[in-house]
């Protein structure tokens, strides 16, 4: 008999799985907007599955800054940019025939691995989730690496500002 | 925790962000006296970093990051590459309009992704500095915005660069959660229970996928052809000395620093990839017409080699890689040198363009010559002894593996083609027709300043190659070599 938080994760894989894929291939709508809002959806349920792994803050992060800041800002430059629906594509049977063989030996490898695997001993302490140990993995074990990732943002700013700055001088 | 040992990194990232501030004022067209500036404190901070900033190995950040033989002598060359990446840039600046000092200081940037990619004995750290250098160079790529293709070697980058990056962090998550840690000496330390652990090989190999775009290995070099053909030159040299050799570093500290005993299980894989990437790397160049893109496949067919090396699993074999890697910086450099130098007076890449240069000016079609003909693999250049000690070490493994006489066969095929392609340009450099009323090309001081850095390194490592054979020795003693590879074939050979 699976247990309730088992079920909570089936439902909410599925859900992130099916709204991403209507994120990338909506078969009903070719609006930009729609594809915007279902990769809102998209990671409300991903936030759904960091409370089941007690990732609080995770989650209230995902949906604060993801499907919140980041999605309205994505949401401004689509309606910005005024796109119009876009054409559907013929696609070609050589490439699709390719990407499915692709997908499926990928997706082969992962079945493989994934029923040959022994399953994790269930671990008695539960991931660090609270902001407190969130914090000291960040600016302790992974100090480097997050110091690294402010210069990499500066670089991704200062490349945005060259390469779309109308007259640079 | 021992923090002043990446006081190297430190310098470089402090004067990129100088370069980026001092643009505010100065006047524009002192700009290139501030490349001037940079590579000269460039040549200061690598002059430091050899022997009084960090007189000692060790590791810090809890062993995230390490300073050892191997991190040092790719540091010296990350270091030189940026110099001479610089140096090169000035001398390419009548092609880049605008953004000249950010052209420096993303090249600064990458440089220090670079640096820390030498040193990363961490699955994320690792990642962290890839995507500095990536993310950089897609910037970098598509500098010459007003440029169409220009704009596409950016584009294709950035797709199958974030495509890269996807399968690479994926991989790591499934390593991170199979075995508890990111970090490589712990990793390695468990490695026998998880070489029997499929999800953990899984990660691995999606690892591998993402180390392989960035050396444009087969079958991820797609991007290669395109992107070196649209990128400025400048960038172009730097992808593909710098970003390779940062590839190959880490791909090295993964399969011999972190699981020796399971790449030892996967040599047929790295044998079969080397083998397909020589094959398609020079079948590819035979009949191009341009010659950037002609570098781009040639890069694609040295990346084989180089794997040749690594799939040999052997210290010889990665010595060899290391020694290959030092050849080939000189020899690459030179000749995107020499592109940029043209870059003034002739304004398309194909090799007609290059037609009676050898009488326009006998000094850069001397110096493509060099390089062109070390690239090929002739006596005295330094690519022709870069790649002896591959072949040797190949033929050193197919005592254990007689496999490896096909790859050696392999090998041989491909320098065959590679003299044919080569040879094309020089052909059209001395002997094609030279188009009519053009004048003499004036080579200017920078250009010929690193030409002759560059052809120095080329002869002098090709006639005298002990000193940086030794060095690379040294640098991959801390690997470690799966010593019972092919154990069916050795039984059999005794």
């Amino acid at each position: 008999m699976p247990e309730f938080t088992d079920l909570l994760f089936y439902g909410l894989a599925a859900l992130t799985l099916g709204f991403g894929f209507l994120t990338v291939a909506n078969p009903f709508s070719r609006n930009p907007v729609t594809n915007a809002m279902f990769l809102v959806l998209t990671i409300i349920s991903m936030a759904g599955l960091f409370v089941l792994l007690h990732a609080f803050f995770l989650a209230a992060i995902q949906v604060l800054v993801y499907a919140g800041a980041v999605m309205v800002l994505f949401l401004f430059v689509i309606m910005l940019l005024d796109l119009p629906e876009e054409n559907r594509r013929q696609i070609k049977t050589l490439t699709l025939g390719l990407g499915t063989i692709a997908v499926a030996a990928i997706a082969g490898i992962f079945i493989k691995a994934i029923s040959h695997a022994a399953p994790l001993a269930a671990s008695d302490r539960w991931l660090d989730g609270e902001t407190k140990p969130l914090g000291k993995i960040l600016f302790e074990t992974y100090l480097l690496p997050f110091e690294i990732l402010s210069l990499l943002l500066l670089v991704a700013m200062v490349g945005v500002i060259l390469l779309s700055k109308k007259d640079l001088k | 925790m021992n923090h002043s040992l990446i006081t190297t990194e430190i310098l470089v990232i402090l004067l990129g962000l100088g370069v980026l501030l001092a643009d505010l004022w100065i006047r524009p067209e002192s700009r290139p006296a501030l490349g001037w500036l940079a590579a000269s404190l460039l040549g200061c901070i690598l002059a430091l970093s050899l022997g009084a900033l960090t007189p000692h190995d060790g590791s810090a950040f809890g062993g995230m990051y390490v300073l050892d033989g191997l991190a040092r002598y790719f540091k010296g060359f990350f270091l030189l590459a940026g110099i001479l990446v610089i140096l090169m840039t000035v001398e390419f600046r009548h092609r880049l309009p605008v953004g000249l000092s950010e052209f420096f200081a993303l090249t600064l940037f990458a440089l220090a992704g670079m640096l820390f990619a030498a040193s990363a004995n961490d699955f994320i750290l690792m990642f962290v500095s890839l995507e500095l250098i990536t993310v950089t160079f897609f910037v970098l790529n598509s500098f010459q915005r007003a440029r169409l293709p220009s704009l596409e070697a950016g584009v294709k980058y950035l797709i199958l660069g974030g495509v890269a990056s996807a399968f690479m962090i994926f991989g790591i998550a499934l390593i991170f959660g199979s075995a508890n840690t990111t970090n490589f000496s712990l990793v390695a330390a468990q490695q026998a229970q998880l070489a029997a652990n499929p999800v953990f090989l899984t990660g691995l190999m999606l690892v591998l996928v993402g180390l392989g775009f960035k050396i444009a290995a087969f079958p991820f070099h797609l991007w290669a052809p395109d992107v070196y053909q649209g990128s400025p030159a400048p960038a172009t040299a730097f992808l593909s000395v710098g970003s390779k050799a940062a590839g190959f570093v880490l791909l090295l500290r993964v399969l011999f620093g972190a699981v020796p005993q399971i790449t030892s299980q996967w040599q047929v894989l790295l044998m079969v990839t080397a083998a397909i990437t020589i094959l398609y790397g020079s079948l590819c160049a035979l009949p191009q017409r341009n010659f950037k893109r002609l570098l781009g496949y040639s890069s694609i067919a040295n990346a084989g080699y180089l794997l040749l090396g690594v799939a040999a699993e052997s210290r010889t074999g990665s010595s060899a890689v290391l020694y290959y890697l030092g050849g080939y910086f000189f020899t690459v450099l030179a000749i995107f040198t020499v592109l940029c130098s043209l870059s003034s007076t002739i304004d398309n890449d194909e090799i007609s363009a290059l037609n009676g240069l050898g009488r326009r000016s006998p000094f850069l079609a001397a110096a493509l010559s060099i390089g062109l003909v070390s690239l090929a693999g002739i006596p005295p250049m330094v690519g022709f002894f870069g790649k002896f000690q591959l072949l040797a070490a190949v033929l050193e493994a197919a005592r254990l593996a007689p496999a490896f006489y096909v790859l050696l066969g392999v090998a041989v095929v491909g320098v065959v083609l590679s003299l044919y392609y080569y040879f094309n340009v020089i052909r059209a450099m001395y002997w094609g027709d030279a188009p009519a009323g053009v004048s003499l090309i004036e080579v200017s001081a920078p250009a010929r300043i690193a030409l002759l850095v560059c052809l120095a390194g080329v002869l002098y490592l090709g006639i005298a190659p002990g000193g940086l054979l030794r060095l690379a020795d040294g640098a991959v003693a801390g690997l470690k070599f799966s010593p019972a590879h092919a154990p069916s074939v050795v039984t059999a050979a005794h």
